[in-house]
């Protein structure tokens, strides 16, 4: 069986390489190229699912793949999957195969205009270094292919590279991807300093009690920036417009979760968690960057932008999950911690789906559209009913709506939370009951968002042009999204099927599973938890649902008896036709919300008006923006002070003059044999 | 053959005194080869005792590259740059030669206190030898630091190149040939590239005075 599994996902890694080779052979054949390359990721992906699902039912304990020593000193690439790296592998090679399937129809608007075996070579070799994240075995070749998906990433976001914009969001996407991957530097030497070796499935016991914390700051930093945690997230809205679509899905589905990936594996397997306050700074920072990510991402009309401050938000939910974990494990309380990793993983894996999917969906309306700008679409619905259904159950899994994933994963984290209300510890509780309150703010917010999002994007009248003349999708692109809906809803009905796997990998890092807590059958799922007695059943809520919504209909006609359906137009007071500005508008719809948090927004607004009389205007213009606090008072003021900085000491330092620069060289030298006296 | 290495190695630290002292562009060109020619001397004592008693020539091979390309046309070469730069103004040091020297001095003193300790080195004939052919590395620098001119950088380069190579040849005994052979080609190539890019300076400023670099700085 070992065996067996080995050579899968051998095979799966190969077949990336081989599609990688394939498409820069096949360069200038495009459409060739972009079939095949894509066929290939297919298959990889769905031998890699399959291996991953076969590693976590049936096979225990991690199992090598390979591992190749060099003569370099450190470097030894090992790759070796656990139950852990099988589950983000899961969720990656299921992502993939759907991205894999959309890009085919996707990347043919590329096809003459754009060098797409270049594309297809960087989005294969993205996806492998990916996987070599999410399985090596040890820190250097970790650390390695860390640097090969950021850079990766890079050449993806800035693919496009003619745009200024887009140079501008990749310049700051690889700043602050390379402020990470030094953070994670630092942490994995002072490990080494230590133990000695940079196996990750070592153990880490000589590690003084301060170094341990240390290590902890740098990594949830490095990582942290990755994740798009507040406020380290500036690189997200601007990085994610900037790429093509199927790698905006890839880059927030799994590429983000990396981080989490990193997280669990080197603070929950490799440290260890002794400290109550490692958890709860992650849970802090967690319910900040969910509240805040939702609010942000309210005010955003372009889509993407959008789209991406909701990964911020996930991210934070993610985190909950993971902090509760950190914070029930300090306290050797392993029932919740597993059940708190289980919700974690849970949302993560969920998150993927319908991230993911959204991002597709997004891609979908630019391609039809050609436009990012929600206040100039409308009425797509009826366009592209097939995207517009698919869509809808997105948004509906990620505002966590009932027969859908996100409700299920959002259902666990609240269910942590509250078995984490534990008599006795004041402080820990006030921040479990008021992140159960974030949780629920997060989740009305991001409801609203979605519902501005696709009452704006699909219903009413088209708002321009571009939305008038869009046209259906291509049918692979459309199959790409139809299976990540499908699974978003097959999940969420049945969440056992998945809930199965992440328990074997709560079993092996926690100790404890969830599992016999949770009982079911496939039909009528039911959650009668010791810890709380809470229990749902997301098939019997639809069925409720569904009964309710007849029987109100029923009620409504038995009082009301048959209604008299008249034609008439409304709002016009019978002058005019209806017209597309007669609609609510993406900024009128989120207004009341702006006004709420206007702490938070800072709006500012200009209205211009020409004609004799404010209210009689012949032309009239208003204007909105918000400043974004992050940038404003934290970056801006850095970037100011390091810049001004770097200026003066230029001048003082970099002369210009050759002999104060060779005096530098001679007082280094000299210095160094002074040193070498005294050592 | 000790004591005769023990007073050449006092005789090149000497030379490179000798070389701060020097007040004209013409005169670091000869102090220069001077030294050279010395490090040729020491080369070919090495080469002669190795030629006896093990019967290996290839030390003297290298001090024959030494006279030709150290004594004879590197000097020859910065010659006639000197000479067709056109514009000339002799004194180019930026402080005055006795504060020079008494720097230089204590060089050879800090050289001496930094070497004191390092293991090996402190069997009386050796150290000596080391300490000397250290002190000119730094003297050589301390040259370049002191001279405003390009053709003084160069002379100084060309110092610390001859320290290291006394250096390595004292502490080794002869270094193998291919190495000897390598670092000769390469400081070719440096001070050919130094002649052309002071012509150059030349062009641009008018002058070779290293201080007008300044303007470069963007």
């Amino acid at each position: 069986m070992e065996l067996f599994l080995r050579n899968l996902f051998l095979a799966s890694v190969l077949l990336y390489l081989f599609g990688a080779v394939i498409s820069l052979i096949l360069m200038k054949r495009q459409k060739a190229c972009n079939i095949i390359a894509n066929f290939i990721c297919i298959a990889a992906s769905a031998l890699g699912a399959a291996a991953s699902v076969i590693k976590i039912l049936w096979v225990n304990g991690p199992i090598g793949i390979f591992g190749f020593k060099s003569a370099i000193p450190f470097v030894s690439l090992d790759m070796k999957v656990d139950n852990l790296s099988a589950i983000f592998l899961l969720a990656l090679s299921i992502l993939v195969l759907c991205v894999s399937i959309y890009s085919i129809g996707y990347i043919s608007h590329y096809i003459g205009k754009r060098n797409i075996g270049l594309f297809n070579f960087l989005y294969t070799t993205f996806i492998l270094s990916m996987i070599f994240v999410l399985t090596s075995a040890n820190a250097v070749f970790f650390y390695i292919s860390w640097e090969a998906m950021s850079l990766l990433s890079y050449f993806l976001v800035v693919f496009e590279s003619e745009k200024e914009k887009n140079q501008r969001a990749g310049r700051l996407y690889i700043i602050m991807t390379h402020l990470a991957t030094a953070f994670l530097l630092i942490g994995f030497m002072i490990i080494y300093s230590y133990t000695k070796s940079f196996d990750l499935f070592g153990s880490s016991a000589g590690i003084p009690e301060a170094a341990r914390n240390i290590i902890f700051i740098l990594l949830l930093i490095g990582f942290g920036t990755k994740a798009g945690v507040i406020p380290l997230h500036i690189w997200l809205p601007y990085a994610h417009p900037a790429a093509p679509s199927n790698v905006s899905a890839l880059m927030s589905g799994i590429m983000i979760k990396t981080a989490i990936y990193g997280l669990i594996r080197f603070l929950l397997c490799y440290l260890g968690i002794e400290h109550t306050w490692w958890g709860v700074v992650i849970l802090v920072l967690g319910i900040a960057s969910a509240v805040l990510g939702v609010a942000y991402a309210l005010m955003e009309h372009n889509i993407k932008r959008l789209l991406a401050f909701h990964s911020v938000e996930n991210i934070g939910i993610i985190l909950i999950g993971l902090g509760v974990c950190f914070i029930a494990l300090a306290q050797n309380n392993e029932l919740v911690g597993g059940l708190a990793l289980t919700a974690a993983l849970l949302h993560t894996f969920n998150h993927t789906l319908f991230k993911g999917g959204l991002f597709l969906g997004a891609g979908s309306i630019q391609y039809a559209a050609h436009t990012k700008d929600i206040e100039k679409l409308g009425g797509l619905i009826k366009k592209m009913p097939v995207t517009a259904l698919f869509v809808l159950c997105f948004s509906l899994a990620i505002s966590a709506i009932v027969p859908f994933n996100g409700f299920i994963s959002e259902w666990l984290t609240y269910q942590s939370l509250f078995a984490n209300i534990i008599p006795g510890q004041a402080g820990l509780n006030l921040i479990s009951i008021l992140a159960v309150a974030a949780l629920g703010l997060t989740g009305a917010l991001a409801a609203a968002c979605f519902v501005k999002l696709f009452g704006i994007s699909f219903l009413g009248l088209p708002r321009s042009n571009q939305a008038l003349k869009a046209k259906e999708v291509p049918v692979t692109m459309n199959i790409g999204m139809g299976i990540l809906a499908a699974l978003c809803l097959i999940v969420g009905l049945f969440p056992f099927t998945i809930l199965r796997l992440i328990d074997q990998v709560a079993i092996d890092l926690v100790g404890s599973s969830i599992l016999g807590q949770l009982h079911g059958g496939f039909l009528i799922v039911y959650y009668p938890l010791k810890v709380s007695a809470n229990s749902i059943s997301p098939l019997a809520l639809l069925i409720v649902l569904i009964a309710l919504i007849l029987i109100s209909l029923l009620v409504i006609r038995i009082i009301g008896g048959k209604y008299i359906e008249r034609k008439y137009g409304t709002w016009d007071c019978g002058f005019e036709a209806l017209n597309a500005r007669m609609q609510y508008s993406a900024t009128g719809f989120s207004k009341p919300i702006k006004i709420v948090f206007k702490i938070l927004f800072r709006p500012t607004r200009k209205t211009t008006f020409e004609g004799d009389w404010l209210y009689h205007p012949e032309t009239i213009e208003y204007t909105t923006s918000f400043t974004s606090v992050f940038e404003e008072y934290l970056y801006y003021p850095m970037i100011r002070t390091i810049k001004q900085f770097s200026q003066r000491t230029k001048f003082r330092i970099q002369t210009g003059s050759i002999h104060n620069y060779l005096l530098y060289i001679f007082i280094m030298v000299l210095a160094l044999m002074l040193y070498n006296r005294f050592v | 053959m000790s004591d005769f290495l023990d007073t050449l190695s006092v005789l090149i630290l000497l030379s490179s005194f000798v070389l701060m002292a020097n007040k004209r562009i013409k005169s670091y060109i000869e102090t220069f080869r001077i030294q050279s020619l010395l490090i040729a001397l020491v080369a070919g004592i090495m080469g002669v005792d190795s030629l006896l008693t093990e019967g290996r020539f290839d030390i003297l091979v290298v001090c024959l590259l030494i006279i030709i390309l150290k004594v004879i046309y590197i000097p020859a070469l910065l010659h006639r740059t000197y000479v067709n730069v056109k514009y000339k103004v002799e004194k180019d040091f930026i402080l005055n030669i006795p504060i020079l020297i008494i720097v230089c001095c204590g060089l050879v003193v800090f050289s001496y206190f930094t070497l004191a300790t390092v293991d090996g080195l402190n069997e009386s004939i050796f150290n000596i030898q080391f300490v000397n052919s250290v002190s000119v590395i730094w003297i050589g620098l301390f040259f370049m630091i002191s001279r405003k001119k390009a053709i003084g950088q160069i002379i100084g380069f060309l110092v610390i190149e001859n320290g290291l190579y006394i250096t390595a040849m004292l502490s080794t005994q002869g270094m193998p040939f291919i190495v000897d052979l390598g670092i000769s080609i390469d400081l070719l190539t440096a001070v050919m590239i130094m002649g052309l890019m002071v012509f150059r300076i030349n062009e641009k400023f008018d002058s070779i005075d290293t201080d007008q670099l300044n303007n470069l700085k963007g």
